[in-house]
């Protein structure tokens, strides 16, 4: 019985395919698989090409995957799109009243699965997305499924729409069983009973919204654009039980702005986006650094330059985040991995920005955002805590104290006493501005100096908070792999794939960007046999990073800009080639 | 039992001492806002002045509030953050016409129509001071400036049609030349429930000649002494567009509507009378479970 699956859905925009995937991986997570799934999709609302693939194991899920071993194929234009993706080994599920696959010349090993689905659609209903439910009915035959569970899934998800909905759904989907039954497709798995586990499946950018929820999050801002708008859509979805502010505003400065705004007035805040809208924010990024300011700011990234390629990932934006505003301030730069981190790193953001005062930047991917993963008990229940501030303020209080860690205490407005001036010029411990008429005066020269480095020196203190990274795997390996953000589980794969190869590899991956853990990664790098980085941009910024702060050269690089995430087996041909030929 | 008022314009003055030219149309500002502030018996610790950048947007600097100074244009969006997230401050805007009108001029229009309940005041004097003189959005045609030294060749934006066509509740310019007349608007503007808008006619001194103090007196007449119904929309968009065109240039409250509801009450959280700065942090077993339901 093979380990693990991949089903892959092909469509157009507008042919229920999001709906689909979101069915058919919670039908899985209900029978305890562990699930990935990815939506391949170009910028139209109707029309074009889009795919599914789900993924599941009763194992950990690493990637998506790459072949798929059932494909189903929702029109004719995508049938004849797809063929260059089809493995020689696939099944193909197709409507075949209106799918001709020896048109296209398949591969010939495949098995055609055909399902006279415009006909089986007629005696039920006139909606065309009923086809979705009867190809899942074939499918659910085929691996075995429970008919019960299913049916348990499909009024959860559309019970608001009222019973005759039910009703056709589960008629679609006997009709897709029997169909299979009669026509004897040969189940992969035999059909068993599942435990049914209590596990979510959720999105990254659900998760990251989850993660700023727990630790507090209470002012949350943004300006659509993809693929950060979906932590609008859902955190706007249950705002009148959340007791916060979520607002769209005219463009990203004033989604920053506003931000700010609340985070200074005392509300944990942050505001999300893509590259463009982050061009947008950083001079007001730059201001929280100088007035200290708590802010957390998502840059979901994806292809650029500029409009670029809006629907599909990269990890180009890193050196934007670096120079993200103009001059010297504290930033933290943070890269989330799987689901669960972003999770992890939602609150982690919040409450830094809130303990240091500073700016937290979450590089988030489209990858990463739109991933769909079944993950373990996220721990929401959290006791929080406030950080420097203070409600009662003596008549020594001074907002920008110079202090050793660089952290001073804060009042918030409504707060007796508690009035100071901030701007976005230099200034002195009570927080007047030496940019006009005291700028350059001989006395101003060491406050100047002074302030700078009480700012900077946050992050000395910071990074000893903060999970140092590590080597993952053998010492002795012939390569090790390093990786940032969303393609840590694809570089885990690979590895597993080079042990079945007989190479051993092992794995540095990097969170924390800024502050840098420079003395540890040298001397995991110095140790190294080989080193090969993986990013999915053009350049290798991460690796251009990593020399600059510690000296090391990473010497291969596997590197990909198409706009697709790096799958395993190209970083196993790399690895394999690099090895062997020395 | 509330405490007696006793908070003088001094109290609201910071121990640093304004640094704009001598006779400069701010310093006027600068007093109106304070005597407002006293005049509705606001207590200094929950008034927050937000600016740009700009001669004007020094002003934060000079006042014991809670003050901030943010970046040129985005006072608007910051005094809405704040607002928002604690709608028992009274948070008030001030720049200048390049701050909100030139830079900012988009954040001016979405607040007019949002509603939201904060001040925005203009000290509008035709130039950019700071810069040392060049043409701004109010800038009238054939100007010189640093920038036009053959003359403006551009339109000036009328601001007062501006924000009324955008669907500003409150709208009212005032006179620098004029602090009684002045501080009234202010402090009817910060009275007003919803967003209010005050463009004040300010001379600078320095790099304006045309727009000065004798300039404006010889011009401006108040509508308070016409008659004019300051709910009549008609009315006051018509007095809106008597700038440059007429000997005569309004000044006054054009336009106050009450009866629309502001974004605050509006808003499903503002609404159930719930501080978000202020609301606690932890997540309770039902809001976990209304959150996270659609996962399982």
């Amino acid at each position: 019985m093979k380990k693990d699956l991949a089903v892959r859905f092909v469509g157009s925009a507008g042919d229920g395919l999001v709906s689909l995937g979101l069915l058919f991986g919670k039908i899985l997570k209900m029978h305890n698989f562990n699930v990935l799934a990815f939506r391949s999709y170009q910028s139209v609302i109707r029309g074009g090409y889009n795919s599914y693939q789900i993924r599941f194991s009763h194992n950990e899920v690493l990637s998506v995957g790459e072949d798929a071993d059932i494909i189903v194929l929702l029109n004719k234009h995508v049938a004849k799109l797809h063929k260059p993706l089809v493995n020689a080994n696939a099944m193909v599920i197709y409507d075949e009243d209106i799918i001709d696959l020896d048109e296209f010349d398949y591969p010939e090993d495949i098995v055609k699965l055909g399902i006279p689905l415009s006909a089986i659609i007629k005696e039920i209903s006139k909606l065309k997305v009923l086809k979705n439910i009867v190809s899942f009915g074939a499918i659910s035959h085929l691996l075995g499924l429970d008919v019960e569970l299913i049916k348990e899934v499909i009024l959860e998800q559309f019970g608001g729409k009222g019973e005759k909905v039910i009703i056709t759904n589960y008629e679609a989907l006997d009709k897709g069983i029997k169909f299979a039954e009669e026509n004897s497709w040969l189940p992969i798995w035999e059909k068993h009973k599942f435990g049914k586990a209590r596990q979510m499946i959720i999105s990254g950018n659900e998760a990251i919204a989850l993660g700023m929820l727990s630790a507090g999050l209470k002012f949350y801002s943004g300006y659509p654009m993809t693929p950060a708008t979906s932590i609008v859509h859902y955190l706007t979805k249950h705002l009148p039980k959340l007791g916060m502010i979520v607002k769209q505003t005219e463009d990203e400065i004033a989604a920053v702005g506003m931000a700010i705004g609340a985070a200074y007035c005392g509300a944990r805040a942050a505001t999300g986006t893509s590259g463009g809208g982050f061009s947008l924010m950083t001079e007001l990024i730059g201001m929280a650094g100088i007035e200290e300011i708590p802010l957390v700011v998502i840059n979901s990234q994806r292809a650029g330059p500029s409009t670029g390629m809006a629907t599909k990932t990269e990890q180009a934006d890193l050196f934007q985040a670096f120079g993200a505003s103009q001059g010297e301030f504290p930033k933290v730069i943070i890269a989330p991995s799987t689901v669960e981190d972003a999770f992890k790193v939602g609150s982690e953001a919040v409450e830094i920005a809130e303990k240091y005062q500073v700016v937290v930047i979450v590089l988030l991917d489209l990858y990463l955002s739109e991933l769909n993963a079944t993950v373990r008990k996220l721990e929401l229940k959290r006791k929080n805590q406030r950080y420097n501030i203070i409600e009662k303020p003596d008549e020594n209080y001074r907002r920008y104290e110079i202090t050793e860690t660089g952290v001073s205490k804060r009042t918030i407005p409504g707060t007796k006493n508690g009035m100071f001036f901030t701007g976005s010029s230099e200034r002195t411990e009570e927080g007047t501005s030496i940019a006009s008429t005291l700028a350059g005066l001989p006395d101003t020269l060491p406050i100047r100096v002074e302030m700078v480095k009480k700012r900077m020196r946050k992050l000395d203190y910071l990074v000893k908070e903060l999970d140092q990274p590590k080597l993952d795997g053998p010492a002795d390996a012939e390569i090790t792999l390093i990786s940032w953000g969303s393609t840590v589980n694809i570089v885990k794969e690979a590895i597993l794939q080079l042990s079945e190869e007989g190479i051993k590899a092992n794995h540095l991956h990097i969170k924390y960007i800024t502050p840098f853990h420079t003395d540890e990664v040298k001397k995991i790098l110095v140790n190294s046999k080989r080193k090969m980085i993986v990013e999915q941009n053009f350049s290798g910024q991460l690796r251009d990073f990593i020399r600059m702060k510690t000296g090391v050269s990473i010497e291969h690089k596997l590197l990909r800009w198409d706009g697709e995430p790096i799958i395993p087996s190209q970083i196993v041909g790399k690895a394999m080639e690099v090895v062997k030929n020395e | 039992m509330s405490e007696e008022y006793t908070l003088s314009l001094k109290d609201f003055e910071s121990s640093f001492k304004p640094t704009w030219c001598p006779g400069c149309g701010n310093f006027s500002q600068w007093r109106a806002i304070r005597q407002a502030l006293i005049e509705l018996e606001i207590p200094q610790e929950e008034v927050v002045v937000v600016s740009g950048i700009g001669c004007s947007s020094h002003i934060p600097n000079f006042l014991k509030v809670y003050g901030l100074q943010t970046l040129h244009g985005r006072g608007i969006p910051t005094a809405t953050g704040i607002r928002l997230a604690n709608p028992k401050l009274t948070v008030m805007v001030y720049g200048g016409d390049g701050d909100i009108y030139g830079i900012g001029g988009n954040h001016f229009l979405h607040s007019c129509r949002r509603n939201v309940d904060i001040i925005t005041i203009v000290s509008n004097n035709y130039v950019y001071g700071l810069t040392t003189g060049q043409a701004s959005a109010t800038t009238p045609v054939g100007t010189i400036t640093r920038t036009t030294p053959r003359g403006s060749i551009e339109n000036p934006l009328n601001p007062i049609s501006v924000a009324l066509a955008a669907g500003a509740t409150f709208v009212a310019r005032g006179f620098s030349g004029d602090l009684k007349h002045l501080s009234w608007i202010i402090k009817e503007a910060i009275a007003h429930r919803g967003f209010a808008y005050v463009d004040v006619l300010s001379p600078c001194i320095t790099f304006n000649k045309n727009q000065t103090f004798d300039y404006f007196r010889q011009k401006v007449y108040k509508v308070e002494d016409t008659g004019h119904d300051k709910e009549n929309f008609s009315g006051a968009l018509d007095l809106g567009s008597q700038v440059f065109i007429k000997d005569k240039i309004p000044i006054g409250i054009f336009y106050q509507i009450e009866n629309k509801t502001t974004y605050e009450e509006r808003d499903y959280t503002l609404n159930q009378g719930i501080i978000p700065a202020q609301a606690p942090l932890d997540l309770t077993d039902e809001q976990i479970d209304i959150i996270t339901e659609e996962f399982y």
